[in-house]
């Protein structure tokens, strides 16, 4: 049985997970899905590390390999030094989970107990699971509304019902799969400072989320994963220097054509331009490398048209996610 | 190009989506367990409950009670099942905010579903016919197929008023589940109506399926046509009463359902 | 070991739970079972009827239901959680798979067990209909020996609800063989002969014959040998179900179904 030391809360090595579709009713043909194409990863203990990437680039499947619900094809994975494969059993006694959304729980019950009967699968002794509850359910704001039946639970409050069940085990590592989905403000910003809370108190926090802005405020390091690979990994001002000369030139305007927008591609220095439709006006986003020299010759290219306000700015993680994202398509 | 054919063709894609889409069975395994061996099973059952009761001569009265009767599976598990899946999908209030033709909508679902049930009953019959030998020479059987049909047509009446109350109530796969087996006791499947308590016989002429059933044993004893076809018109008034009925009652629903914002409650 | 007993019960309360609020488990329970004790008195109990069909005409309906509600039940239960998207949160806890469907499916034989209460009410308040003669002690020891053919094969089968999706169209297609082929309804012997092998490798059928002989005064009473048939055969299914459950473990891990309603 492989072990490894437990210098690493979790270790990746060229894992690789493919899915098996059939597509057709009476002749059924075999589709191959790859989700992983070989990825490695290390995250360090007591680290709040993020794994963005689009929808279906592989988060989820990354999530579930190391959380021990799929096998994996090919490669190998550590959580705490214990391989996700072949010790199963002891890798779950240690870890949480939280997949979140509206599913995952039982309706008919109430919070207390949903806690309570995950607190017995997971082999809590009862004064423990009493005592922790209680705790939890003050710390998640659940308090007062544990006897309710989940089907009358807002959104925000099942999430935080799952996030509680995810800690019942106070486990040392958690995976949180896009854990603010759905939420208003508020509520994600409160879930956010939480999450915070527990990396600081020394657990191992991996989460995958497609929100910029919240991995780029909470996590240490992140990963960025595109159609099963990963693109790039470092901490969020290392990822924002990969786009370090680039820019973000934004103006608003209204009635831009398409001829326009499609002249404004052709210029030098231009990576990418977006329109975003906004009342009447429209917002263009122009990523270029040379934001300073844009804004001269965006006079000219523009003649005729009346500009509503004109800026540019550094660009943020998101940036530097859509021109990784967009680099390796 | 006319539009007639368009509609014609809209109606088919979607009756073949929407019956896909909801039923578990809509694959080649779960369609064998659930279409086939659960039929062919039931009649089995019956019809050695009926041979050990009443001798080996009572084997086509069960097997022809039962093959009826799981023609009504389809009539009113496709309709009443169609909204009952609907709601569990989340795609209840979508389907109610479209524009779609609501009765179209509904009945195209039925539609298959009597296709579905003619074939299930075909299976049924002929394999319980070959298990037991049963004797089918004095058979008029393009009548016993009419009569396959109309028992499909006014079963999916009763499963139409029925399934407009699954807009309301949560679970309406067990209303479905209670009106189709009732018809079990109430239907003269296995044993004669008059059998019945006298306010039970009451109802059993109230539903669709006593008629047909009665139809279909004197279609298969070789029966007298006009015989066959007043009882045939009968099933038909009673199913056509129930499916108008379900109809105004779905409607009426429908705008209660929206009040009470009850499509999506889970 | 405690902690795997207490999550066993927790499995099991928390399943009665969810039947007591579910509208669907009285299909399982008090429909099907009453409805088809109504048949079976219908037709056992017809005018003329002879005294051996008494007692099928008495148990038949309660035999039915409760096979009915231990035999899917457990598996309904499985569905339920794939359909709640619980399902991937029972794989990945640290109590196996089988303690928790150990619970759920000892929740489905005491609730099957409800089946006789509609369908004796119906005999006795409905027709008129009691049994005779019952030898108590061999009945007790049958309907123990029964219970304990239906836990194995409830056992034996629930994974694979966790497996396939498709698991239950198909499993419901045999209940009622099962209920044929077991004799709940009718003794095993009125079978045709390609049945009688099929009859002979079910568990709860050995059990049934046992049951309805100790209701009847003739006829053969060999007990002893009904008894260790039907428990060896359910040993034998629970080695297999063994197997079956590493199986399911892997194989919903490979697929990543378990996440799939």
């Amino acid at each position: 049985m492989s072990s490894r030391p437990a210098k690493a809360a979790i270790e990746v090595r060229a894992l690789q997970k493919k899915y098996v579709t059939w597509r057709g009713r009476i002749r059924r043909t075999r589709h191959e899905n790859v989700a992983l194409a070989r990825i490695d990863l290390t995250i360090h203990a007591g680290e709040l590390f993020g794994l963005l990437g689009p929808n279906g680039a592989g988060k989820t499947t990354a999530t579930k390999i190391l959380t021990t619900l799929l096998l994996p094809d090919a490669g190998e994975a550590w959580v705490l030094g214990l391989d996700v494969v072949k010790q199963t059993d002891a890798v779950r006694r240690r870890i949480g989970f939280v997949f979140g959304g509206e599913r995952g729980l039982y309706w008919r019950l109430s919070g207390l107990d949903n806690l309570r009967y995950f607190a017995d699968l997971y082999r809590i002794p009862p004064d423990v699971s009493r005592r922790r509850i209680n705790q939890l359910l003050g710390q998640l704001g659940l308090a007062g509304r544990e006897h309710d039946k989940v089907e009358v639970y807002s959104r925000g409050m099942k999430q935080r019902l799952h996030l509680a069940r995810g800690l019942l085990n106070d486990p040392e590592v958690l995976f949180l799969d896009e854990p603010t989905i759905g939420l208003d403000p508020v509520g994600a910003r409160e879930l956010r400072v939480l999450i915070r809370n527990l990396a600081d108190a020394g657990k191992t926090i991996f989460l995958t989320t497609h929100y910029m802005f919240e991995a780029d405020a909470i996590c240490d390091r992140i990963a960025v994963i595109k159609k099963g690979a990963v693109v790039a990994e470092g901490t969020p001002a290392s990822i924002k220097r990969m786009v370090e000369n680039q820019g973000v030139v934004e103006f608003e305007v209204v009635g831009i054509s398409a001829d326009r927008v499609s002249m404004l591609r052709t210029m030098p220095d231009v990576r990418s331009v977006t329109v975003t439709e906004r009342d009447l006006a429209q917002l263009v986003t122009i990523q270029c490398s040379n934001p300073a020299d844009l804004m001269t010759r965006l006079g000219g290219a523009l003649d005729g048209i009346t500009f509503q306000r004109i800026s540019s700015r550094e660009p943020t993680l998101e940036d530097a996610y859509v021109q990784l994202i967009s680099e390796t398509s | 190009m006319s539009a007639v054919p368009a509609e014609i063709a809209i109606f088919a894609r979607s009756t073949y989506l929407q019956y896909a889409a909801l039923f578990q069975w809509a694959t080649v395994r779960g369609y064998v367990g659930y279409k086939i061996v659960l039929p062919v099973t039931q009649i089995l059952f019956f019809v050695e409950l009926g041979v050990y009761a009443a001798g080996q001569q009572s084997a086509l009265y069960f097997a022809l009670g039962n093959a009826m009767q799981i023609t009504a599976n389809a009539g009113i598990f496709g309709v009443i099942a169609t909204v009952a899946n609907e709601r569990q999908y989340g795609t209840l209030p979508m389907l109610l905010a479209s524009p779609a033709n609501r009765l179209v909508t509904f009945m195209s679902r039925a539609v298959v579903n009597v296709i579905d049930g003619a074939a299930s009953v075909a299976v049924g019959l002929a394999v319980t016919v070959v298990l037991f030998r049963l004797d089918l020479h004095t058979a008029n059987l393009p009548l016993l197929a009419v009569c396959v049909l109309t028992i499909s047509l006014t079963t999916a009446g009763l499963g139409l008023l029925f399934g407009s109350i699954g807009l309301v109530m949560r679970d309406a796969i067990v209303i479905a589940n209670v009106v189709y087996y009732l018809l079990l006791v109430l239907c003269g499947i296995n044993f004669p109506v008059s059998r019945l308590p006298g306010g039970l016989q009451v109802i059993s002429y109230c539903l669709p399926l006593t008629r047909g059933v009665e139809a279909a044993r004197l279609a298969v004893a070789g029966g007298p046509t006009n015989k066959i076809g007043a009882l045939l018109a009968g099933e038909l008034a009673v199913g056509l009463a129930y499916a108008l009925c379900g109809y105004a009652l779905f409607r009426i629903l429908e705008t209660y359902s929206r009040r009470g914002g009850l499509q999506e409650a889970y | 070991m405690t902690s795997l007993v207490r999550a066993a019960f927790q499995a099991f309360w928390i399943s009665m739970r969810l039947r007591f609020v579910s509208s669907f488990a009285i299909l399982g329970w008090l429909l099907f079972p009453t409805i088809f004790g109504a048949v079976g008195l219908y037709v056992l109990l017809r005018p003329g009827a002879p005294h051996s069909q008494l007692a099928y005409a008495v148990l038949g309906g309660g035999l039915l239901g409760y096979w009915g509600v231990a035999y899917l039940d457990g598996g309904l239960s499985i569905q339920n959680e794939r359909w709640s998207g619980t399902l991937e949160h029972i794989f990945a806890v640290p109590t196996p798979l089988w303690v928790i469907l150990l619970g759920k499916v000892c929740g489905s034989v005491v609730w099957g067990m409800l089946s006789f209460l509609p369908t004796l009410a119906l005999a006795y308040f409905g027709f008129h209909a009691v049994l005779p003669t019952i030898d108590a002690g061999p009945f007790v020891i049958s309907f123990v020996v029964l219970t304990f053919s239906f836990l194995v094969v409830a056992f034996a089968f629930a994974p694979l609800f966790a497996l396939w999706r498709w698991a239950l169209p198909v499993l419901n297609g045999f209940e009622l063989g099962f209920y044929t082929f077991c004799g709940f309804m009718f003794p095993i012997a009125i079978l045709p002969g390609w049945a009688q092998p099929l009859s002979a490798v079910l568990a709860p059928s050995w059990a049934t014959r046992a049951i309805y002989a100790s209701t009847t005064t003739s006829g053969p009473h060999d007990y002893a040998v009904w008894w260790v048939v039907s428990v060896g055969l359910s040993l034998a299914y629970l080695a297999g179900a063994v197997l079956l459950y590493r199986l399911v473990d892997d194989r919903a891990r490979r697929s990543g179904e378990l996440a799939l309603a």
